[in-house]
């Protein structure tokens, strides 16, 4: 009996020890530094003078006025608008909607055109992202030098400036260039795995191309969708990579990650404020789980994650 | 054999009793930060050789020490990112015993506990520092105490294309004449975007003026034209004022709104910036002295005639007329770590800090010497024409100031920069913004003056 308690023993830590390991130190560890950090002190020295909360008031202001006796400040707010703005049309417009119409496309080209064009549509995500990032500079160069502009001017029109005039639509096209791959990969494989005699049936049954996507495919992606919906938005909320490549620290384009970016670690722009970031950061893992249970809720992912009910052989 | 083994033994003991020099000196490891950095290498160059020469004389007096330089050459991409990099080495130990640093990062290495105070060896050792330029003593005060040694000084102005003037049609009188006029305050901030919009409109240029594309110390000499000053010294505070800030932000706007600054400056890259002057695009750039030797090969011209033929150097101009011109220096300085190898280290700055080793960057680099003696010697005639005729304007320049909140307070400005240049905010709201920030994020760190 005792060995066999052992053995259960041995065996959960060889088999559980390295993943619980990892599981702790990569991802439990860094939100409960963030939280410690966020109140307290810290900034340029990694030292601790003292546990408080005023990073969390630079967020916010009094205000009779106000509903809860505070408002936030313009900065902040700022950024907390320009998060939603830019994570909303990335995922609306490319994660979801263009990553859709390309599973759809590809698959219903010949399997290796499809693949080609999934292959290139992969490209932007194998691209090491400075070099991704640096394509982007050089195509909205507001020279006449730029590709966009070298584009726009055989057309017969004058030069633009999209890092000046359109930063979000610049953000948002280039992050949702390799965010739709994602989208394409996952709905094609689930577009795949609809067994082929529905499609058969459907085509005997009388049913054109867009009746067969609209009752056979699109319910099928239901859980797909969501999935990418909640996925990306994770993705998103945190992610200030190519906006800081692209646009570097500019106040048009100044979500909350790249707020958080550039008070901590941001190089040439008042960057060491690791406390107040830290705060940003706590903020954002609040609104990062908050927004991901109201998905999953409302996409009632709870059925996708469930066992099935009858086993299907 | 064993006879040739006896008289060997016998003559290292003699040797050992017999003279002042050990056998086996004590090797004591200075570690020494210094960014990689291609505008300075003899930043730390200059202090593994006077390590080499402290080891000559420890060496002829017999001491029974030997220094070795550790040097920890850091990638960071800029002084402010590497002064970060150190604070958060200090903060866990490793402390460095001479560091490489931009001057305005001395209140934070204080405040961290992170530099020696200098004030009893540099009188000490009065001879070594004797010949210092005095102004560059400001740049290391901290709370009225010297914490750092000056290792070089640069002059930052308003570079002109001649021949982009010229094209404007310019004439001679007017080029020469420039530098007196903002020198007496006749030709002003607003006159100088005048004069670059004038430029583009007839076609001589593409771009009227370009400025640095991300925070820096540049921005002080505009903002203290319109007479901002930033620091406090006896509070040692740094300040504002909402009148100084709309009118050096009017001036920004009014410049992009006479097509003189693109309005995405700030969006550029440090290339494009370079490479707008360089290539003849832009009318004018302001940024430090270094500049003169990239200059010249873009340029393809060669000495001080040539080269003043196509270039003029003016100050900051003043905000209104009659005001007074400013420029900026921005030294570069030794910070000796508050480490138990501090005496040893300030030894090997003072002899890094003498006017030979000096020269060598300061010439290699274009630089201006942080001593009056280099400005005499051969190598700086002949080479140093650019140097020593940055000198003299040496007289309107100001410093950052060494508070431990300086990178925060030009990071919140530059947001200002940003929004009026941007066309997001007017110069009012800019400001208005500008000082809620300072105050929530600076709090008592800085004076809101009116």
């Amino acid at each position: 009996m005792r060995s066999s308690t052992f053995r259960t023993g041995t065996n959960m830590l060889v088999f559980l020890g390295p993943a619980s390991f990892f599981l702790v130190c990569l991802l439990l560890a860094p939100i409960f530094v963030d939280l410690v950090v966020a109140f307290t002190d810290m900034a340029q020295t990694i030292r601790i003078n003292e546990f408080t909360t005023k990073q969390f008031s630079k967020l916010v202001r009094a205000s009779e006025d106000a509903w809860l006796g505070f408002e936030l400040r313009s900065s902040f707010y700022r950024a907390l608008s320009l998060s939603a703005v830019y994570i909303f049309f990335t995922l609306a417009i490319f994660n979801l909607t263009f990553g859709l119409i390309l599973a759809l496309t590809t698959t219903a080209l010949p399997d290796w055109l499809g693949g080609v064009y999934r292959a290139i549509w992969l490209l932007p995500r194998m691209s090491p992202s400075v070099v991704y990032a640096l394509m982007w500079i050089w195509v909205v160069d507001p020279t006449e030098r730029g590709l966009l502009n070298q584009v726009i001017g055989v057309l017969g029109f004058s030069p633009i400036n999209m890092k000046l005039d359109a930063p979000i639509v610049l953000i948002v096209t280039a992050n949702g260039f390799i965010g739709a791959s994602i989208g394409m990969l996952i709905l094609t494989s689930s577009i795949r795995s609809i067994p082929e005699h529905l499609f058969f049936a459907a085509r005997a049954d009388g049913a054109g191309s867009l009746s067969i996507v609209r009752h056979i495919v699109l319910p099928a992606l239901r859980w797909p969708l969501s999935y990418i919906t909640v996925f990306q938005f994770l993705a998103l909320l945190v992610s200030f990579e190519y906006i800081f490549l692209i646009m570097g620290p500019a106040r048009s384009t100044m979500t909350m990650a790249m707020l958080a970016y550039t008070k901590t670690l941001a190089p040439d722009i008042g960057a060491g404020q690791y406390a107040y970031g830290a705060a940003i950061t706590l903020i954002l893992i609040v609104i990062g789980v908050f927004v991901a249970l109201v998905l999953y809720r409302l996409a009632n992912m709870t059925r996708l994650l469930m066992s099935p009910r009858i086993e299907v052989q | 054999m064993k006879k040739l083994v006896h008289v060997a033994a016998a003559t290292l003991i003699a040797a050992s009793c017999g003279t002042a020099v050990p056998v086996f000196a004590e090797d004591v490891t200075v570690k020494l930060w210094s960014r990689a950095d291609r505008s300075g290498p003899l930043r730390a160059g200059n202090i593994v050789a006077a390590a080499d020469q402290l080891n000559r004389i420890l060496e002829a007096s017999g001491a029974d020490v030997r220094v070795v330089i550790d040097l920890i050459e850091t990638n960071a991409r800029g002084f402010d990112a590497d002064s970060l990099d150190v604070l958060k080495a200090h903060s866990v130990g490793d402390t460095p015993d001479i560091l490489v640093a931009a001057h305005e990062w001395i209140g934070s290495f204080v405040e961290a506990g992170l530099a020696a105070n200098l004030e009893e060896h540099i009188a000490a050792n009065e001879p070594l520092y004797a010949d210092m330029i005095p102004q560059l003593w400001e740049s290391v005060k901290y709370k009225g105490e010297r914490y750092g040694i000056p290792q070089d000084s640069e002059i930052r102005m308003f570079f002109l294309n001649n021949d982009i003037l010229r094209a404007t049609g310019k004439s001679e009188e007017f080029i020469a004449g420039l530098p007196a006029a903002v020198e007496a305050g006749e030709f002003t901030m607003y006159d100088f975007c005048d004069l670059a919009a004038e430029a583009v409109n007839s076609g001589a240029a593409k771009v009227g003026w370009v400025h640095r594309p991300n925070v820096g110390p540049d921005f002080q000499m505009a903002m203290a034209s319109f007479g901002i000053d930033i620091y406090n010294e006896d509070e040692a505070k740094l300040q504002v004022t909402k009148k100084g800030l709309v009118a050096y932000y009017s001036w920004l706007q009014y410049c992009v709104e006479n097509g003189s600054l693109p309005a995405d400056m700030t969006t550029w890259s440090w290339d494009s910036v370079h490479a707008a002057f360089r290539g003849g695009d832009a009318l004018s750039k302001f940024h430090g002295i270094w500049n003169v030797g990239a200059q010249l090969e873009s340029f393809g011209v060669s000495g001080a005639e040539e080269y003043f033929n196509l270039i003029t150097w003016i100050h900051s101009p003043p905000g209104e007329k009659g005001g007074q011109p400013k420029n900026l220096s921005h030294p570069i300085v030794y910070v000796v770590g508050d480490t138990p190898n501090k005496d040893l280290a300030a030894m090997i700055v003072a002899l890094a800090s003498q006017h030979v080793p000096n020269t060598a960057h300061a010439v290699g680099t274009n630089h201006t010497p942080i001593n009056y003696g280099q400005a005499a010697m051969p190598e700086f005639v002949e080479k140093g024409w650019a140097l020593i005729a940055g000198t003299p304007m040496l007289k309107h320049a100001e410093f950052m100031p060494n508070h431990a909140k300086i990178g925060q307070y030009n990071a919140i400005t530059y947001q200002g920069v940003q929004a009026v240049e941007t066309g997001e905010l007017s110069p009012e709201e800019a400001a208005e913004l500008v000082i809620d920030e300072l105050e929530v994020e600076l709090g008592d760190d800085v004076i809101i003056l009116d």
